[in-house]
Order: structure tokens, then sequence, then C-alpha cells
């Protein structure tokens, strides 16, 4: 399968070529796709979002995260900044010459405000499903869901009570994380430095689109959230836990082509009326 | 215009037995190891022990091995989770025999 060396790491990634003809006004977009930390790879995204958006002509590049799917895995590596690092060697890697769309699912979401405040020319727009800007606020939290989890998953007898509770699906998928957690530090790092201001925050100036569950991560601070970003559009599912992605992704796929058409730079050859 | 040609005979057995080889690859040693014996209703998580990012990659060898009229991530981009989930080696010979008869 595709990979390349990105900061020296092996990089497990997938391109799906937008259709060509499909819609002249969208030849030149391209979406990166970001999944989440823990149980999450690129296949969240490509097993939902990825065919039909390249299906409406938007080129469409996905990558599993270091760490995560079939990328490769170092013991230690894990800050913000080594991620925003990664995806801007990924994308000079893979000749991605025009501003990009970055649509990050949770942890994805906040690499990719972290790219855009660090690297503004590079990108087009944000889109974040279910994930909050990397200010003080969100570090705390992270490393609070992060220490639960991998306390959660140390114990052995846990995994008889997640299957229990949720089903053998959900046992795979926690030893999946819990692997990831314990044999490497991502779980102590990731939050761990120097976070965004709320003037960083708002000084990121390309478009934002915030797709949020009303009962998912962010629902205790949903306002303040909002807040941080006057100027993003707002999209918020009633009814609707932390997992967006994979429960409402017809819906955001239709958002999702809505928001690159809306925020597409002029193509090269403009279409007739 | 409508095709009026017949649609090329496929072998639905040669389609399972080659969906299998390729699992078999993904899998690796593994498979041997835990003595598994690959049918139709083999669940691809469950029983082989594969995760989704393994059917990103089990998709594009897919399209290596029979063209890209199979493409197995547009396929399941219509699933809802609990169907990739439980989705088997079955399921997925069939998608394929099914693509290459539609010609």
């Amino acid at each position: 399968m595709p990979e390349l060396k990105v900061n020296g790491l092996r990089t497990n990634y997938q391109l799906l070529p937008g259709t060509a003809g499909a819609d002249p006004w969208l030849a030149n977009e391209t979406v990166v796709f970001i999944h989440g930390m823990g149980t999450d790879s690129l296949a969240s995204f490509y097993l939902t979002l990825a065919p039909p958006v390249a299906a409406a002509g938007i080129d469409v590049i996905s990558y599993d995260l270091r760490g995560h799917g079939r990328s490769e895995r170092p013991v230690s590596g894990y800050t913000l900044p080594d991620f925003v690092a990664d995806l801007d060697e990924l994308l000079h890697a893979l000749a991605a010459t025009h501003p990009v769309h970055l649509v990050g699912n949770s942890f994805g979401g906040t690499i990719a405000y972290s790219y855009a405040a660090a690297h503004p020319n590079r990108v087009r727009s944000v889109v974040s499903i279910e994930s909050e800007p990397p200010t003080d606020s969100w570090a705390r939290k992270m490393a609070g869901i992060l220490a639960a989890t991998t306390q959660l998953l140390e114990v052995e007898e846990n995994y008889e009570w997640i299957e229990a509770t949720f089903g053998a699906h959900h046992r795979r998928l926690a030893r999946l994380a819990g692997t990831r957690f314990t044999s490497t530090t991502m779980a102590d790092e990731v939050a761990t430095g120097a976070m965004m201001t709320a003037a960083d925050v708002a000084a990121i100036t390309c478009p934002v689109l915030s797709i949020l569950g009303r009962h998912g991560y962010q629902s205790d601070d949903l306002d303040v959230v909002t807040a941080l970003m006057p100027r993003a559009e707002v999209f918020v599912f009633d009814d609707q836990g932390h997992s967006v992605l994979v429960e409402r992704h017809r819906a955001v796929r239709g958002l999702l082509v809505d928001w690159i058409r809306k925020h597409a730079a002029a193509p090269d050859q403009p279409v007739s009326p | 215009m409508p095709d009026t040609t017949t649609p090329p005979t496929v072998d639905p057995v040669a389609v399972f037995d080659g969906v299998v080889e390729l699992i078999g690859g993904l899998v690796g040693d593994d498979l041997d190891i835990l003595g598994v014996e690959v049918r139709a209703d083999t669940a691809f998580h469950e029983d082989l022990g594969l995760e989704s990012v393994d059917l990103v990659t089990l998709g594009v060898l897919l399209a290596q091995r029979f063209g890209p009229r199979v493409n197995l991530a547009e396929h399941l981009a219509e699933f809802d989770l609990d169907d990739v989930i439980g989705l088997t080696v079955g399921q997925i010979a069939d998608y394929v025999t099914d693509r290459l008869a539609a010609g």
C-alpha cells in the first residue's frame, strides 16, 4: 500500500482522485482527512466520506497518523507540533500545491486548527468534527480523558466489562487503543507544551465549519467553543454523542460537499451560468 | 445507449478463492497459526482479527486484481457501521461477483 517516509516515520496514506469532469467548479479542490486518536485510523473517513467526496470531483488525501493504523508507531514523539509537522511534510511530499481543505475528526480537528494557525497560506478551510482548537482548556480536558482511558485499559478485567456492556467490536477497539496507549507515551505527551491563546485562535483567518454533537466531548462548553471562533459556522446534531462521523456520515457528507463548493477557489476555466 | 452485449461469465467460486487469497496476504502467517479456515461466513473483523484499515487495503487490492469497477470503499460508504463491523468474506466475494457480472 502507498507509504511515505514522513519525518523519518513510515506513513500509510491513500489518495482518491476526484472524478474528472464531475464538477469543474471543484476541479482544483483537495480535501485532507485527519482521523482521531486512540482507536481511529484513515478507515473511518475512507469508508464513509472519501468515496462520495471524490465522486463530487474533489481530490482526497487520507493518512494514518503516527502511532495509528498502518503507520509506524514510535515509542515517543506525540506532541501536537509532531503531528502538525507530519501533516506539513506529507502535503509537501504529495505535492499538494493548492491550499487544501482540512477535515479533522476529534483530535484530527485539533491538528487541523494548529496547522491552519501555523500555515495559513496552505489552508483553504477547516472543517472540524467534534473537536476544538488546542487551548489550555482543551489540554486539561484531553489529559483527563486520556488518563482515565489509559487507567481503564491497563486493567485486564475491564475488557470483559467493555464487551459485556458495548459488544465484542468495542472490546477489539479498546484492545487497539490499549496497545497504542500503553506501548507509547502518546497519552502522556499529546496535551503538553504550549497551547493556543484566544488571540491565536481568533487569528485563524480561513473559513471554519465546526460540526458538533449536542452530547459530545464539547457538550459541557459548547458556548465557549463556539465563542472562541465567532466567524465559524457551527452545525450541531441533536441527540448525538461524540461519534458524529460514523453515526451521521450521510448527513456530514452533504454538509461537507456543500461547504467545499461554497469555499472553492475560482476554477481555471469559469463555468457558464 | 443500453449495453446489449452479453455480460461476461463470472465464476463465483474463482472470485471467492481470489478474495480469500488476497485476505490471506493481509492476515499473513496468523491465518495458519490461528488455524482459521476462511469460509463465506467468516467475519472480516471478528474472526480474522483484522482492522477497518485493512478493509481499505483489501479494497485497493481487489481493484488491482479485478479492475476499477470493483470499488469496495464506495460500496461500503453506503453501509451503516454495524454492517461494516459484521462484514463477512462471502459478502465481499458476492459484491465482487456482482460488479464483474454487471459487465
